[in-house]
């Protein structure tokens, strides 16, 4: 982080608190005190003896005691302004990172959107419906309708699974080639919205004009005929047949419900209060490529479609990944802006948008209220790594300037001195005894600083974990709900029911080869099985398994068990990361559905879907971004690692003092959250100090999680 | 008259101002091979050589290791001895110039020569002179002849 070359120490600063400001006053005082009394030990030298000696060494210890009381003005100074800076630049980075992860959580979900599209593009009915939708454009048969009757009221059921299996959406719909809306998803809507025509509409253009299914179309939030609010809106091609390189002869067009999942990234970016009260102040917004909001954590005041009051290269970040920090005055307060222009995911290019987040200047100097005692001194802390180098040498300078011992030594020395001058000395006493307390109040005071100010970096270092686990845990939950989400669609395949209910082997070769179709577009899976009602595997997508695999009996593999009493579409089960002998790769996480009778919403299961997810090529890439770093550098010591509900290590980017698979001795408070609950200790492993931060999920949407914890750690010392 | 207080351990122990040169921070000991072991060393104080012995191990508690807070008191050889007045104690230094290698040292009191009692019999100890009760403490003065043959013991 850039630090400002603005003096932060200067007692008008409106941002110095008040204890501050008393706190150096005091400090100011109590040298003014001094002076005069070192002056008048200088004179009574002079006065007592006429031993040039003892007058050198009487006027040595005065010139001493001025020497270290100027010393400890300068150094008060150069501490205040170390500390804010300090302060202003943990609480900058924290702001930065808050901003880009909001947008990055963004993103990842358009990311898989894209994905989702294009797949469902090739489902079967959609394809037949279009088909002779546009047939009955040119030829007015009462067959024809009849039939496209009966394939529409298919296709809205078709699109309803979906989007009961994956909530994100709004709407989803077909239209055909004139551009006449033939089926939808929201039963609600429906009727006011068939027949509507889009074809002057960018995402329905855009989207025929693909050349093949794997490629797709998103419209950035815009204004749609389809409704009211602002609309994300992806499309893609229905090809002929289904065929990925078919003619387009209709669209399938989904409404992302854009504002809906943007307000639970916001709001959940912003503090809350005790009682969960968003703080005064504070804002989150996402504004598009035009500098324009398109989403904001106030709706009311930084309305969508206005030009949000920031300075102007705050809406102007020209390339991937730039940010910007500023102070100005927004909704009244002088406030800190932070601008991050959206990175992008993958190979995923986004939209271009930037994510801000305002808050008061005076939240980055509040002293932190909860004091938890962590069982380390100040001292510790003050020479630890959790401290900038820089900071450190100031602090070193403190406490050799302000040791007490020093005007101490001063002093006693002093008074030895004075003795030896007999009777005479004895006026020196009330002098000396001022220079002791004098230098004890200062140096007293000068502790509590050191204290407060240990106590504060760390409270901004366990907040910056705290917020790492915040979002490594949330990044897994939102990813492991568009497993659950896929493994509820799949399960309600037409293919898979039928070759269950006629059991017959050519059947599953069908199956086989559609789910080694799903298998090559979703590359996160390993691998896809289906078992039959008795447990018994009948196929799976993995060539290299198929033999091993057939005919096994998973009926007492908790996956299977939670699958077969599926009765409904929208429930799956999901076996947490342990070892399955039904795959080579170690830790597998394994989600279930139901294949119900005749593909029915509610009804007995025939068999069970089961998912393979490669697990850990999520998890690692999402714990290495949740490390704690400096100036993109990882810090001495930092790891990241979930653990489950039997407190066992699931995943670790440390696996030599954080093994998976093994329980780690970290704080229990951190072990046993509750959902959502955040928690930050000190705790000592193979004789090393770290600070952790731990984050129980909470799930996301309908997804509960897996009661996984995510755990931040740094080294101290 | 004035004495600086110290603490060997828990205890609360005293010196009378007159007889300290200075006290210093604890620097770089000289070890002298052979030396009992309750010498730290030698050190350089203004071109002198002062021996410094270490109270703990003199007092048979744990040895004093050089802190932040530690202290060496610098006591006066016979010759610097100044003969002020008020001077109830038995006045003999050694010779040379001696150290005290302390944990941690108080601050500077005022005791009146009345304050002074006798050592109970149940803790009497050669190097122990008065006890002084101030408030709740108990404060035990040295005899500076004494502590300083420490290292003839």
């Amino acid at each position: 982080m850039k630090m400002s070359t603005e003096i932060k120490f200067n007692i008008y600063n409106p941002v110095i608190t008040y204890e501050h400001r008393a706190a150096y006053e005091m400090v100011l005082s109590q040298r003014h005190q001094i002076f005069p009394i070192c002056n008048q030990g200088k004179c009574k030298a002079l006065e007592m003896t006429d031993d040039p000696q003892k007058q050198k060494q009487i006027n040595d210890l005065m010139e001493k005691v001025e020497y270290i009381s100027d010393s400890l003005i300068t150094i008060t100074k150069v501490f205040f302004d170390q500390m804010y800076r300090a302060k202003e630049s943990s609480a900058q980075s924290i702001a930065h990172s808050i901003a880009k992860i909001t947008i990055d959580m963004v993103e990842r979900n358009l990311l898989e959107r894209t994905c989702d599209v294009r797949w469902w593009a090739l489902e079967k009915s959609f394809w037949e419906c279009v088909e002779v939708s546009n047939l009955t454009k040119s030829n007015s048969e009462k067959k024809l309708s009849n039939a496209l009757e009966t394939l529409v009221s298919i296709g809205c059921s078709r699109l309803e699974d979906i989007r009961s299996s994956y909530t994100l959406y709004r709407d989803l719909v077909l239209v055909d080639l004139n551009g006449d809306v033939i089926a939808t998803a929201n039963t609600s809507r429906r009727e006011k919205l068939l027949e509507f025509n889009v074809s002057e509409e960018i995402w329905f253009k855009k989207a025929l004009k693909t050349n093949d299914g794997t490629e797709y179309f998103a419209q950035d939030f815009c204004e749609s005929k389809l409704e009211n609010n602002g609309s994300l809106i992806y499309s893609t091609a229905i090809r002929a047949k289904g065929n990925e390189k078919g003619e387009a002869i209709g669209v399938l067009g989904v409404l992302f419900d854009f504002q809906g999942e943007c307000q639970i990234v916001l709001n959940d970016a912003l503090p809350k209060d005790t009682n969960g009260e968003m703080l005064d102040g504070w804002f989150s917004f996402f504004t598009n490529n035009q500098g324009k909001v398109i989403c904001s954590s106030d709706q009311d005041f930084i309305p969508s479609g206005l030009v949000p009051p920031i300075p102007r290269s705050h809406r102007t970040l020209r390339n991937k990944g730039d940010f910007k920090f500023s102070t100005a005055v927004f909704c009244g307060i002088n406030c800190l802006i932070v601008s991050h222009k959206s990175e992008g995911f993958d190979n995923y290019e986004g939209f271009g948008w930037s994510s801000h987040l305002v808050l008061p200047v005076t939240s980055m100097f509040e002293r932190h209220k909860e004091n938890k005692d962590f069982g380390i001194t100040p001292k510790e802390l003050m020479n630890s790594h959790l401290i900038p180098e820089v900071n450190r040498h100031t602090f070193q300078d403190i406490q050799r300037n302000t040791d007490k011992g020093d005007i101490q030594l001063i002093s006693i020395n002093g008074i030895v001195l004075a003795t030896d001058l007999g009777k005479a000395g004895k006026s020196f006493m009330p002098i000396f005894d001022q220079i002791t307390k004098t230098g004890s109040s200062t140096t007293g005071k000068m502790e509590l600083l050191l204290a407060e100010m240990s106590s504060d970096m760390l409270n901004q270092a366990l907040k910056a974990l705290v917020n790492l686990s915040k979002q490594a845990i949330e990044l897994i939950d939102r990813n492991l709900f568009e497993r659950a989400a896929d493994v509820r669609w799949w399960s309600s395949d037409f293919i898979f029911c039928t070759a269950l209910k006629n059991n017959e082997t050519e059947n599953y070769d069908v199956v086989c080869n559609r789910l080694a179709v799903i298998k090559s577009t979703y590359s996160m899976y390993r691998d896809l099985v289906i078992a039959d009602f008795n447990g018994r595997i009948v196929a799976n997508s993995k060539l290299e398994n198929r033999d091993k695999l057939k005919g096994i009996s998973v009926s007492d593999q908790s996956w299977f068990r939670q699958g077969i009493q599926i009765t409904k579409s929208t429930q799956f089960g999901v076996q947490d990361v342990c070892n399955s002998d039904l795959e080579t790769e170690k830790n597998s996480l394994i989600y279930s559905g139901g294949i119900l009778e005749n593909g029915q919403r509610v009804g007995k299961a025939l068999g069970v879907l089961g998912i393979f997810f490669d697990w850990e090529a999520l998890a690692h890439p999402i714990l290495d971004g949740c490390i704690p770093r400096i100036d993109n550098n990882v810090v001495e010591g930092g790891a990241s690692f979930f653990t489950n509900t039997d407190h066992l290590v699931i995943a670790s980017t440390d696996e030599e003092n954080f093994t998976t698979g093994h329980q780690v001795n970290i704080p229990i408070a951190n072990l046993n959250l509750k959902e959502g609950e955040s928690s930050a200790g000190i705790f000592s492993i193979n004789g090393k100090k770290y600070i952790i931060g731990s984050t129980k999920t909470k799930g996301y949407r309908e997804y509960r999680g897996l009661e996984w914890t995510a755990h931040v750690v740094r080294l101290i010392d | 008259m004035l004495y600086s207080l110290f603490r060997v351990d828990k205890t609360l122990m005293a010196v009378p101002i007159t007889i300290i040169l200075e006290i210093v921070r604890p620097s770089k000991f000289y070890s002298i091979s052979g030396a009992p072991e309750v010498i730290d060393g030698l050190i350089n104080f203004r071109g002198k050589v002062v021996t410094v012995i270490n109270t703990g191990l003199a007092f048979g508690g744990n040895k004093v290791l050089t802190t932040e807070e530690s202290r060496v008191y610098i006591f006066k050889n016979n010759s610097e001895l100044t003969v002020t007045d008020g001077m109830e104690l038995d006045n003999e230094m050694s010779p040379d110039n001696i150290g005290l290698h302390v944990d941690y040292i108080e601050n500077v009191i005022n005791i009146e020569i009345d304050e002074l009692q006798a050592v109970p019999v149940n803790m009497a100890h050669p190097f122990y002179k008065f006890v002084v009760r101030k408030g709740d403490d108990f404060i035990i003065i040295l005899r500076p002849a004494e502590i300083i043959n420490l290292n003839q013991r």
